[in-house]
């Protein structure tokens, strides 16, 4: 930990989003580098507001000496959800794999539930928050999909995440037949959640459990000669920073080393000269918002470059705001009107570009934005297709 | 390999490091910048000053000593650099005002006055003297402002306190940011009766809106206003950093954050590529030509152990005082430590002397002699300078 480096330039605090709006949270560096030479390992975690941070990693990012908060406070998040009970809002969210195969199984009946008054109560009641429109559970599973092959001899085993597989299986499956028509062999090994919603609520040994399941079924295929690929930027945040950090997984490294965002491997192909891709007219002006847990992968926004060579898109960057939803942080009761304010006010940016539709990776993103601003919100990879001609089988 | 090859990769997001950058985009070539945090720039008032050691700025840059960098700016550069600069924040929504003739002075936290060069429109009111009469306006609880330090030291000053409900510079900054609150706070304003001819604000004044917040209190108050920057977090720093982020982007310039260079690739007298351990496996981006405008030692550009100083991404020859006794003078506070002298010297084209390498160009306050504190030269330096090495990059990929 390198909490000594802080120079106490307030940077990190900022850029804080929630530091902006709630004003109980102290901000990066009180809650990280400031409180940790206070943090004693014998004495009981007192410091409840460390659960206000959204572990966006917007800190870090903006840190000139290195400091990483986020990482600080993640660790103090864990400890202090290893002391005291959780509640049941937090216990939900980091079930929340297991709730969504559940949801998914009874989908229809889930999703009237979940739109009804009475359903929306009981969510309330646990400390949910119902300001935009819970996510649909989408009834055929991406996992459900039989297997697929082409004749290529690259190889991916696509890492789909929940949201695809729970809520947006067609996108995934466009996918696929976007990697298909490269001639790239997909298949879809066995996974289950990353663990990052475990983690963001103070559940390490759940994560644990979700991220060793993972490395055991990806490594596999890594010895097989099969390069990962993640769509979903938090996933991929979890997958190569928390497995080899946080959660101290000892094959992590190789998932590190062998695991890459479906968009920066178009690229890595396209600059292997293995794949050329002919990209035809898509007259669409777009709002890319770029997800906080991309800018951390540390990749620059791939998918912006790809998206740039498509005739006729007009495609505006936004990275300056984050959309306030953070996974599950914004659907908890207690974090509502931040999550709300920060919302509206990414939002507002969206809507002086003058775009039409919003685009960004991360579907919880996608749900925040669209849900406050009523617009719709694509992901870059549909976009993609949309250009090369792909589509969804009836 | 990378998978996009640039032109030009900017080490570093400071105020160096994205003129040169935006100017290049600006030139039609690939540009990245790539940047391990955010810059000093965030860090300070907004004021750029060019060089304040004398009333006048190029007078003060013609009474540097002779080895230091800023004799290696052309005037008519200095000039461009400057000119476009505000034109680009004019543009940005954002205006500074000021010219090279002479400095002007600028009202701080603790009622002394700065000199500087150019200054937002926010400080355009400052005070020239502590004659003039001003009301001051200050926040419940806000953290890091002390109106006493002011009224201490201004003659004719008084204050009145809003309680914004929030305590902090961001925070009521980002309220400012909201019409209704905006609205509120001036029928408060109103109802106060100020007398003084100007009304004095911390400067809160929003985070992108600062010019209409300033419009609106204005015309209603009907008399003129400013800003007085703030310890850090300053929102005018910030604002100057994001207007010249967001210009950089739309000239076409792509920005990698949290992108720390921690090595490099060559091949012969040349630099490759630059990398960073990015999340498990190493990135590296390719390029032509590479800027270094890492800063000094708060940017980060230059570490110092027990006996050396280095340069952290190419590990370039550093300038410094000879003897480390001659590094710091006693006194604490002293504007004049030996270490302020510690860089990379370069050569006309702002290449470094004595490297192996041909396609670096080094700009801002890395540079050996620079001595921001001691000669007031910061932003202005840094701007000048990004556009020299800029110029010189892109003459040497024709
Ligand atoms: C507290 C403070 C207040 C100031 N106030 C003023 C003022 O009011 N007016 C004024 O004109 N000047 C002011 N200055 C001086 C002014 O900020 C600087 O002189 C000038 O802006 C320097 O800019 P720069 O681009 O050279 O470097 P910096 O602003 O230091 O930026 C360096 C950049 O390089 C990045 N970097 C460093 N190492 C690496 C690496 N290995 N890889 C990638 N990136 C790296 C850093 O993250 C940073 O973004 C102030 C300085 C300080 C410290
Ligand atoms: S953690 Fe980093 S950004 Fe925050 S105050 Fe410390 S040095 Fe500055
Ligand atoms: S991770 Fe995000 S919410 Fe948490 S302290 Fe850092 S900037 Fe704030």
């Amino acid at each position: 930990m390198t909490f000594e480096h802080c120079i106490r330039c307030t940077i990190c605090v900022e850029n804080c989003p929630v530091f902006r709006v709630q004003p109980e949270f102290p901000g990066p560096k009180q809650a990280g580098p400031d409180a940790q030479r206070f943090r004693i390992g014998r004495e009981k975690s007192i410091d409840d507001w460390v659960l206000l941070c959204s572990q966006c990693k917007r800190c870090e990012m903006a840190c000139p000496c290195g400091v990483e908060p986020a990482q600080i406070i993640l660790r103090v998040q864990q400890r202090y959800g290893m002391e005291h009970p959780h509640s049941p809002a937090h216990l939900l969210f980091a079930n929340n794999y297991y709730l969504s195969a559940l949801g998914s199984m009874t989908a229809p009946l889930a999703n009237r539930i979940a739109a009804t008054k009475i359903g929306k109560k009981i969510l309330g009641q646990m400390g949910i928050a119902t300001y935009i429109p819970f996510p649909k559970f989408s009834f055929k599973t991406l996992s459900g999909e039989k297997k697929t092959r082409s004749r290529g001899n690259r190889k991916v085993a696509f890492f789909y995440g929940c949201f695809i597989n729970f809520y947006r299986p067609d996108i995934g499956r466009k996918i696929i037949r976007m990697l298909q028509s490269f001639q790239i062999n997909v298949v879809l090994p066995p996974q289950v959640c990353c663990g990052l919603p475990a983690l963001g609520n103070g559940n390490l040994a759940l994560a644990r459990t979700f991220a060793q399941k993972n490395v055991a079924s990806l490594s596999n295929y890594i010895d097989a000669g099969y390069d990962i690929v993640y769509t979903c930027t938090s996933c991929g945040l979890c997958l190569l920073q928390d497995y080899q950090g946080i959660l101290e997984i000892p094959e992590a490294k190789k998932i590190a080393e062998n695991s890459y965002d479906l968009h920066e491997y178009l690229l890595k192909l396209i600059a292997e000269r293995e794949i050329s891709p002919v990209f035809r007219e898509v007259n669409r002006s777009l709002a890319y918002h770029i997800p906080c847990h991309l800018r951390a992968l540390k990749i620059g926004y791939p998918a912006a470059d790809l998206m740039k060579r498509i005739p006729g898109l007009d495609v505006a960057i936004l990275d300056d705001a984050c959309c306030g939803l953070s996974g599950s942080y914004g659907f908890k009761k207690t974090n509502e009107a931040a999550a709300c304010e920060l919302g509206a006010r990414a939002v507002s940016l969206i809507r002086k570009t003058g775009a039409e539709a919003i685009v960004a990776d991360c579907g919880s993103c996608r749900m925040q934005l669209s849900g406050l601003s009523t617009m719709d919100a694509f992901d870059p990879a549909e976009i993609l297709c949309e250009s090369l001609g792909i589509r969804n089988k009836k | 390999m990378s998978v996009i090859e640039y032109d030009v990769i900017v080490i570093g997001a400071g105020a160096a490091g994205l003129t040169a950058a935006a100017w290049l985009a600006e030139q039609k070539l690939r540009v990245a910048l790539v940047t391990a945090g955010e810059p000093t720039a965030c860090l300070s008032t907004g004021c750029i000053d060019v060089c304040s050691r004398s009333d006048q700025p190029l007078h003060g840059i013609a009474g540097l000593p002779d080895e230091h960098p800023f004799h290696r700016v052309s005037p008519e550069t200095l000039k461009q650099a400057l000119e476009d600069f505000r034109r680009m924040m004019a543009d940005m929504d954002m205006p500074y005002e000021g010219t090279l003739e002479e400095n002007r002075l600028v009202l701080s936290a603790i009622g002394t006055f700065k000199t500087t060069c150019l200054v937002p429109a926010t400080m355009h009111a400052s005070p020239q003297s502590d004659e003039e009469k001003i009301h001051l306006i200050t926040f419940t609880g806000l953290k890091d402002f002390y109106p006493g330090y002011l009224l201490s030291r201004l003659r004719n000053a008084s204050f009145s306190s809003y309680d914004a409900g929030v305590s902090t510079t961001m925070g009521i900054a980002a309220h400012f940011e909201d019409r209704a609150f905006l609205e509120t706070f001036l029928l408060w304003l109103e109802r106060q009766n100020i007398r003084e001819d100007k009304i004095a604000f911390p400067a809160v004044l929003g985070l992108e809106s600062s010019s209409f917040v300033l419009n609106q209190i204005e015309s209603r108050l009907e008399r003129p206003v400013f800003e007085i920057p703030t310890l850090p977090p300053s929102m005018p720093g910030r604002r100057l950093f994001n207007v010249m982020k967001d210009h950089l982007r739309r000239r076409g310039g792509v920005i990698y954050w949290n992108w720390p260079v921690v090595g490099v690739e060559k091949s012969g007298r040349q630099i490759e590529a630059v990398t960073t351990e990015a999340q498990g496996r190493p990135n590296s981006l390719n390029a032509r030509a590479f800027i270094l405008a890492t800063g000094s030692f708060v940017g980060g550009g230059l570490y110092a152990n027990r006996d050396r100083i280095v340069e952290k991404v190419f590990n370039l020859p550093v300038f410094a005082p000879e003897n480390r006794d001659d590094w710091f003078e006693q006194d604490y506070f002293s504007m004049n430590h030996g270490i302020g002298q510690a860089g990379i010297p370069v050569d006309e084209a702002f290449c470094p002397q004595g490297s192996p390498w041909n396609n670096i160009f080094v700009c801002g306050s890395i540079l050996a002699r620079t001595e921001t504190l001691k000669n007031g030269c910061g932003h202005g330096f840094a701007i000048a300078t990004g556009r020299a090495a800029a110029r010189s990059c892109l003459e040497r990929l024709k």
